[in-house]
């Protein structure tokens, strides 16, 4: 029911096409995978509840396109999104270098300075990898994000890995409580001063 | 209750592709990309007039420019969708599928429709739109019926 609702929180997914954003997305909402998913257009949308630490919060999730054509148009999701999830695959060196360019988008053109971010490593079920972990967990940790390696294809990480960002933004002052001012917890607040800089990097 | 069809553009964004595209109108020399990110604005605007509007440049778009056919079938659903024209909205749905039948973004959108649709009373009038859903009528039920058409 809507009353339970803690809050929602706006996510946000990027990163160079044909990575797996999307598959990724559907399995964690609908818990399925299409071997034959088609290039997203544009922006797509899904909302999914998830009770973290006790609170029900409602995502809406903004899927974009990897595709160089809709680059103009899509960082005016950008705005207002709590969290945001850069994708890459761990089987293609360059959806990794690209990463850079991504996080400057985000910075660029995200309206929440304090937006938590996390690097997934998808499709580690295969067999042939160009990023190994250490070098990602590296990455992420100068970058002061998240980092979590997944397979939409198998589900390994995909739960895990929404939870953790969802745990994260609960848990940053400021960046979600404005809202709803009706459902502060007082207790959530004061807890979250002290993982401002504890949890940066953490793996499955 | 928010969804692809709620969501809308901010004005400044529309204003800022507007320019692009008429300058570009100006010069006579209309790029597929400035035309498209236009109308992409316009038929996510509050306005019906502009979404009007945007349905008419990506129907010009369709027409003429093959690459982005996809795109464009789909944000014309999008802006029949939200101008209420739904029988037509289904129809753009149904062509997209026909090409793509397992498209998970076309295929959620098309729920998207059907329950804005189940919302507003409205089945009855998509029915009058498709062939297939012809046979609708006569059984009554739109869910189960729509679920046969490719």
């Amino acid at each position: 029911m809507e009353e339970d609702i803690l809050t929602t929180l706006k996510i946000l997914i990027i990163g160079e096409s044909g990575v797996g954003k999307s598959s990724l997305l559907l399995r964690f909402v609908e818990d399925n995978f299409d071997p034959e998913q088609t290039l997203t257009i544009g922006v797509d949308f899904k909302t999914k509840r998830m009770t973290i630490d006790g609170n029900t919060v409602k995502l809406a999730i903004w899927d974009t396109a990897g595709q160089e054509r809709f680059r103009t148009l899509t960082p005016s999701y950008y705005r207002d999104a709590q969290g945001a999830i850069l994708v890459f695959d761990v089987s293609s060196y360059s959806s990794f270098s690209k990463l850079e360019v991504w996080l400057n988008e985000l910075e660029t053109y995200s309206t929440k300075s304090n937006i938590v971010k996390m690097i997934i490593g998808n499709k580690i079920d295969v067999d042939r990898r160009e990023v190994t972990r250490e070098e990602a967990m590296r990455f992420a940790r100068r970058h002061q994000t998240l980092y979590i390696e997944a397979s939409a294809k198998t589900k390994d990480g995909v739960h895990v890995a929404f939870e953790e960002l969802v745990h994260k933004i609960i848990q940053t002052p400021g960046l979600w409580e404005n809202f709803g001012s009706d459902h502060i917890h007082v207790g959530v607040l004061e807890n979250a001063t002290q993982s401002g800089c504890a949890s940066y990097c953490s793996l499955v | 209750m928010a969804d692809i069809l709620s969501e809308t553009v901010l004005p400044e964004d529309l204003k800022k592709f507007e320019k692009i595209y008429h300058e570009q109108l100006y010069k006579n020399d209309v790029t597929p990309k400035a035309q498209f990110e236009y109308a992409w604005c316009l038929v996510r605007s509050k306005y019906p007039a502009d979404i009007q509007k945007g349905i008419i440049l990506l129907e010009e778009l369709y027409k003429t420019h093959e690459e982005g056919q996809r795109d464009y079938l789909y944000y014309l659903a999008i802006g029949s969708a939200r101008l209420k024209e739904y029988s037509k909205a289904m129809n753009y749905v149904r062509s997209f599928l026909t090409i793509e039948p397992g498209n998970q973004q076309v295929l959620s959108l098309q729920q998207t429709i059907k329950k804005k649709m189940e919302k507003e009373g409205l089945v009855g009038m998509a029915m009058a739109g498709g062939v297939v859903l012809a046979v609708g009528a006569i059984v009554g039920v739109g869910m189960a019926i729509a679920n046969k058409a490719k």
